[in-house]
């Protein structure tokens, strides 16, 4: 059961990306009018047409790319952050340690998305706004799971092997720390990446995210919230899409911490 | 300060003060976030204020009356002195005070977010609790699936999906919130508490049921067992009351995605709560607004998880034993 989700997921973030891809130069481009507004599913537009008689495939799969382009590269961003901060705390001298911690845990005063909300309502809501809003916030969760693993990576007999045999901090960091925190960060990221689309679709929602005409799966539920009581169709695509995505990745994250976490297989 | 000493000595004092005290530099933090945040907003609060006539000299005026000609941190001493007396100067749009604009959401986002986390901590104790007893089994795989859906499920697909299900398809609920003296508030609160509850119902479920496998794995619950110890009386007296530690952080944590949510439910449901309140702000530009809301937010998270910490030496059966 375990299995079939992970390698259900695996097929279809694969199919999530090539949609993302080529989704939008298939039949129509996503800011094209192709007819009348709210035009059922049919032969040529083949999720219908939204509020301005646009493409609902096309702007799905563009809102897909906008989502995967945000959701990767802000937590390859907060990655980077966080690799930094956390190993610098966790191998670093004490008073590295307790200074970068202390301003982690300040980041942590902040709940959720709101210290992005703040920043894109006062820079202004853009596509940079939201990438820069997101990547401030992605980063102390992991900062602070990697120090916590660099800590007791540095207890390791290996470590004071090499650390014995003259090994230097940066070889120590780069040949040993490092290469064992790439299976616990790959399941991170997983996670980390659903929880930067769901954050970017929330903003969008709100009508503070990415910015109209650009689609986006928030603002596509958004605006078609205001007609579901004629037709339920424009709304529920962005949904399915959405939801799956965020399942998806879950699965994908918990199905590679099992791979290289023995213990937390069996926690369920 | 015999008193003072007393409690230093006692672990469980001392591990209260050490906790008061990292609340200062907490605040110091998200006050500090705040101002600056506020500071570096675009534009000029006094060329705002005096609108499109102003002249100059209106211009100067106003900056000197809003005492922004002063430097930096005379002004964040005079912002944390003011937000701590509840004031945040006027709105930029409106001639109404921020204070009035937050107070007035204020009370319906505490409304909701209090009943939500109480539906949420009733749920979640309780489908965690049969997960954990009946591991394994098919009301355990319920419980899970119920969990995962929920933290994977937006808010913002949940409430139009429900909307459309019991407000149009089946008529029973209101669409969106109104004030109503006839109907009272509760038929529009339905809705809104459910969806907001979901996510945190759903993390504490997963935390209750971790936990209380955890305990139930214990030496003293098969002693309980041995000695005859009825197996409800195992289960809540020995089991939930041992396994509350974590399930109570987590909902102080829970709490502050129930803040945040209100963005969410309220935009949705047209609520005029805080988070709407600072979604308008955004949309306008009204910095004094976003910046008294995203603090009341943080400030109200901090209390909360304080007051989380603060109750667990209390709920937590070891610690007393400790302590005393």
């Amino acid at each position: 059961m375990r299995g079939l989700l992970f390698w259900g997921s695996v097929v279809f973030l694969a199919l999530l990306l090539l949609f993302a891809v080529f989704g939008p130069q298939i039949r129509h481009g996503p800011f094209e009018i192709v007819g009348s507004p709210y035009i059922k599913p049919s032969a040529d537009a083949w999720l219908g047409t939204d509020e301005q008689g646009r493409d609902i495939f096309s702007r799905l799969a563009y809102g897909a790319r906008v989502s995967l382009l945000i959701g990767l590269s802000v937590v390859t961003v907060g990655i980077l952050v966080a690799l930094i901060v956390g190993t610098g705390a966790g191998y670093g001298a004490p008073w590295l340690n307790t200074v970068l911690m202390r301003f982690t845990d300040g980041m942590f005063a902040f709940p959720d998305i709101l210290l992005a909300i703040l920043i894109v309502g006062i820079v202004g809501p853009s596509f940079w706004a939201v990438f820069g809003a997101l990547a401030v916030i992605a980063w102390p969760s992991m900062a602070r799971l990697l120090r916590n693993q660099v800590l007791s990576l540095k207890e390791q007999e290996f470590v004071t092997a090499s650390r014995a045999l003259g090994a230097g901090h940066w070889h120590v960091v780069f040949k040993h720390i490092l290469p064992h925190l790439v299976g616990l960060i790959s399941a991170v990221a997983m996670v980390e990446v659903a929880m930067i689309i769901l954050a970017e679709s929330s903003l969008s929602f709100l009508g503070i995210g990415v910015q109209p005409p650009t689609p986006s799966w928030g603002s596509m539920i958004n605006t078609a919230r205001t007609v579901m009581r004629s037709d339920i169709l424009p709304l529920l695509w962005p949904c399915l899409i959405l939801s799956l995505t965020i399942l998806a990745l879950n699965f994908v994250g918990d199905g590679l911490r099992d791979r290289f976490d023995p213990k937390s297989a069996a926690g369920g | 300060m015999v008193l003072l000493k007393r409690v230093l000595r006692s672990p469980v004092g001392a591990q209260v003060l050490r906790r008061l005290a990292w609340t200062v530099p907490t605040l110091v933090f998200i006050t500090l976030i705040t101002f600056i945040a506020g500071d570096l907003a675009p534009g000029d609060p006094a060329v705002r204020k005096a609108g499109m006539h102003g002249g100059q000299e209106a211009v100067e005026l106003i900056r000197e009356k809003m005492g922004l000609n002063r430097p930096l941190h005379v002004r964040y001493a005079e912002f944390v002195w003011n937000a701590a007396h509840f004031e945040f100067g006027e709105s930029l749009v409106t001639p109404r005070a921020v204070n009035e604009i937050v107070l007035t959401g204020i009370q319906h986002t505490g409304r909701i977010a209090l009943l939500a986390i109480l539906l949420a901590s009733g749920v979640g104790i309780l489908l965690g609790g049969i997960a954990a007893i009946w591991r394994n089994r098919v009301a355990d795989r319920l419980a899970v699936s119920f969990s995962t859906l929920g933290i994977c499920i937006p808010n913002f697909v949940l409430a139009p999906v429900l909307v459309y299900i019991f407000a149009i398809w089946l008529d029973r609920l209101p669409v969106a919130w109104r004030d109503d003296p006839e109907r009272g508030p509760w038929i529009y609160l339905i809705l809104p508490v459910a969806i907001m509850a979901l996510r945190p119902a759903a993390v504490i479920t997963r935390l209750t049921r971790a936990s209380m496998i955890d305990t139930l794995s214990q030496d003293f619950i098969r002693t309980a067992y041995a000695k005859g110890v009825p197996f409800w009386r195992t289960i809540i007296v020995h089991a939930l009351r041992n396994s509350l530690v974590p399930i109570m952080t987590a909902v102080g944590t829970s709490l502050g995605f129930l803040l945040t949510g209100s963005f969410i439910i309220e935009t949705a449901f047209l609520i005029p709560g805080l988070g709407s309140a600072s979604i308008d702000a955004i949309r306008k530009a009204d910095y004094p607004v976003i910046q008294a809301t995203v603090l009341i937010f943080a400030v109200l998270f901090i209390a909360v998880n304080l007051l989380v910490d603060l109750l667990l030496p209390l709920i937590d059966p070891r610690i007393k034993e400790g302590a005393a």
